[in-house]
């Protein structure tokens, strides 16, 4: 009996504190995506640049972890049953991915253009303990190339 | 090329809908078709039990016994109750078993039937006892599961459950207990009726051991008084409501003609310990 109200009770607290996080870490993502706009980047592995014109070239990466909640955790296992798209994970690894690609930008505020930007996702917690809730990491990186002034951008 | 900056609008990768829904969708469904599979195995099971050979029942009583924790053979209590026992079945009990009473050291108010007739008798039941009739009676109810073949379907059923929560979710994913727990409830109705018919078995057996009924009602009298559920309670139980359950039983020998006369009192080394 008191299992069933644990669980239920963390069902309902991920379901909660999920929604509420979710909410408040997308209106930042638009915010600093909003912020970051002017500030391209791109999958582009070159761009014709002349390479006088060119002030300077690095890496940067941005990664980001984004826990399961309870709530989705046990609305994704009952997927797992019948099959299909398993929607509640698609939000997670959205803001992971656009969280990640943020922190790149961030990285990269003196540079006109990150090209080469390359994301991939890796999970995290799921090996150590079987019955831990999962979590996922989304890591972007990218070749931040900054111009010299006087050049015009193309 | 010109760059110009500006965010999509409409995101793609996150489908808009409502994740309380798909969660109501999903548990009903697998919900409608977890019972259904366990109520058509129920009835299997419902069928198996009486056709069960009494030499598998005690291999399986043997499996059952060994994972309690049971005081050893030789304790004054166990072959006072053992004794007990034997006397009710050679009189008034005929039944194909070999009932075995084994003392279990937990202090929970509390007998269980398992295969093989194997009656398990906790110690905190034999702590509240103020009678000989009172666990007469308790032992005479139990043997009801027996003669129903209760105690079987109960295990089977159980273990139906068990085998297909794993099954389906794994050893240990939280789906698994939810479903346990959930269903389990549903399980504890259906044995609330054979407690009643056990209860029925119990009280006529008391009355053709000892002639009268005294006794039979104290034990959910004294776990009533000190032991009530509370407005919900009752639904998580096992067993009837006390109440009731005093109720039923007064009724039952008022229509039987049983008549209540004192009772036995207990040997010696049983009362020191209360």
């Amino acid at each position: 009996m008191y299992d069933l109200l644990l669980i239920l009770g963390l069902i309902a607290l991920g379901y909660f504190s999920g929604t509420w996080v979710e909410k408040r870490h997308y209106r930042s993502i638009i915010q600093r995506e909003t912020e970051l706009l002017p500030l391209p980047a791109v999958t582009f592995k070159t761009m014709d640049y002349a390479p006088e014109t060119i002030a300077g070239s690095r890496m940067v990466t941005g990664s980001a972890v984004i826990s399961i909640d309870y709530f989705k955790r046990f609305l994704a296992s009952l997927r797992n049953i019948f099959g299909g798209t398993v929607k509640s994970y698609e939000s997670l690894l959205d803001r992971a991915r656009r969280e990640a690609l943020l922190r790149m930008k961030a990285e990269a505020r003196d540079a006109d253009i990150i090209l080469n930007v390359r994301i991939e996702t890796a999970s995290i917690g799921r090996t150590a303990h079987r019955r831990s809730v999962g979590c996922l990491e989304a890591v972007a990186y990218g070749t931040a190339v900054r111009l010299k002034k006087t050049s015009a951008a193309p | 090329m010109k760059y110009i900056p500006r965010r999509p609008k409409t995101n793609v990768n996150v489908t808009p809908a409502s994740p309380l829904r798909e969660l109501l969708i999903l548990t009903g469904g697998l919900a409608a078709i977890t019972v259904g599979v366990y109520l058509l195995l129920g009835l299997v099971v419902d069928w198996v039990a009486p056709r069960l050979s009494g030499d598998l029942e005690r291999k399986l009583g043997v499996v059952f016994t060994r994972t309690l924790d049971i005081a050893p053979d030789s304790s004054q209590n166990r072959k006072w109750a053992q004794g007990l026992a034997d006397r009710i079945q050679a009189r008034c009990v005929n039944l194909p078993y070999q009932f075995k009473i084994h003392i279990n050291p937990s202090k929970k108010v509390n007998a269980l039937a398992f295969p093989g007739g194997n009656i398990v008798v906790c110690q905190g039941l034999l702590d509240q006892v103020a009678s000989e009739n009172e666990l007469a009676f308790v032992l005479c109810h139990e043997m009801g599961h027996y003669a129903h073949q209760d105690h079987l379907r109960g295990l089977g059923r159980t273990m139906i459950l068990m085998a297909m929560a794993t099954l389906i979710f794994g050893q240990d994913s939280g789906v698994a207990d939810f479903l346990i727990q959930s269903i389990g409830l549903a399980e504890l109705n259906f044995s609330r009726q054979q407690e009643t018919e056990a209860d029925e078995f119990g009280l006529q057996t008391l009355h053709c051991f000892y002639g009268h009924v005294g006794g039979s009602t104290d034990f959910f009298a004294k776990i009533s008084a000190d032991h009530n559920p509370g407005r919900w309670g009752h639904y998580f139980s096992t067993h009837p409501a006390n109440e009731r359950r005093i109720a039923r039983l007064k009724s039952l020998a008022r229509e039987l003609g049983y008549d209540v006369a004192p009772v036995k009192t207990l040997p010696a080394f049983l009362n020191v310990q209360q």
